[in-house]
């Protein structure tokens, strides 16, 4: 049968790694759409089964006597090379799932949590919880055609944010805004670690600049 | 697949023999996947499993296989734990990104995104 093969299990001498990136924000804020904008495929989509331990206390009426629901989970890949990949994963939208973002967010390297400034207080939720877990995370905030260019300084107050979490303005739908975005987490992430630095934070008040080098 | 419509989640659940949870220690979603090359498994596997073995052949992250099994993520890890407890997969504990990353991976990220 095929899987007693003797194909090498590892590719190359380095081991396979995934890194996993979160993408929270509000419902419709425009999630989905920065996955599909990056992702070499299109979003994959598959589905938890939830035990009573995931169905939150707030909401059972209707429920009753179900011992079993079914959450959506999307996420997206980037292939860097062979054996290393980026994963971004859409976090559910509804709060009764918040034990799928302990789960999501374990040995994560960061998250974007995308905010519309109409609705800026529907990102409140995610901004709180990687604070709270510690996770690094950078605010994109959706520039989506019609919508009003906010000042980041602005924004900052308004979400309360530490002054270290960067705050990117974007389009999910433009490819070079979306790897910007993702460039500056993994940078604010990590970066410093190996003596990068991420542009000085009125940097940020400026649209994202392409990328000189050539693709 | 919804949870209005029992059947099949009833037939789901029947793959996994009513197990809602893999033996052994738990994994992460991007935990990778790998089927041991000199496994050999009984025939008495069900096609879901030989189609794991057969996919992991090459390294594979868990939700990557949930995804391609089209299976719910926690029947997809019921399934792997049973292949690891038989030794025909190993599954990496993945350390935290932030820990796991060199600076070699980390330059190879920031290339490969700049360069899609």
């Amino acid at each position: 049968m095929g899987y007693a093969a003797s194909e090498p299990a590892t590719t190359g001498t380095t081991p396979a790694m995934a890194i996993k990136i979160l993408i929270a924000g509000g419902f419709g804020v425009g999630k989905t759409t920065m996955v599909g904008t990056i992702s070499e495929i299109r979003p994959l989509h598959t589905e938890e089964l939830l035990s009573e331990r995931g169905v939150g206390v707030d909401d059972t009426s209707g429920v009753e006597g179900k011992t079993t629901t079914t959450v959506a989970l999307d996420f997206g890949r980037i292939t860097i090379r062979e054996g290393l990949w980026l994963y971004l994963f859409g976090t559910p939208g509804q709060d009764r799932f918040w034990f799928m973002w302990d789960e999501l967010a374990l040995g994560a390297l960061g998250a974007v949590v995308l905010a519309d400034t109409r609705r800026l207080q529907d990102c409140f939720p995610a901004v709180d919880y990687f604070e709270r877990r510690g996770l690094p995370f950078v605010v994109a905030v959706n520039c989506f055609d019609g919508a009003r260019r906010h000042d980041p300084a602005k924004i900052r107050r308004a979400l309360s944010l530490d002054g270290v979490a960067p705050i990117v303005l974007c389009d999910v739908r433009d490819l070079e805004s979306v790897k910007n975005v993702l460039t500056t987490l993994v940078t604010y992430a990590v970066g410093g670690s190996f003596g990068d630095r991420l542009p000085p934070r009125d940097g940020f008040t400026h649209p994202p600049a392409a990328p000189a080098r050539p693709s | 697949m919804t949870g209005d419509d029992p059947g099949p989640l009833v037939r789901l659940f029947g793959l996994t023999g009513g197990r809602a949870r893999p033996p052994g220690e738990d994994f992460n979603l991007v935990a990778i996947v790998t089927t041991v090359p000199t496994a050999h498994a009984q025939g008495d596997l069900s096609p879901e499993y030989l189609t794991v073995l057969a996919m992991c052949r090459r390294p594979t992250p868990v939700a990557d296989v949930a995804a391609q099994l089209r299976l719910p993520l926690n029947i997809t890890r019921v399934i792997l734990g049973d292949l690891r407890y038989e030794g025909l997969v190993t599954i990496d504990r993945p350390r935290p990104a932030t820990q796991a990353i060199d600076e070699r991976i980390y330059r190879e990220v920031l290339h490969g995104l700049r360069s899609l």
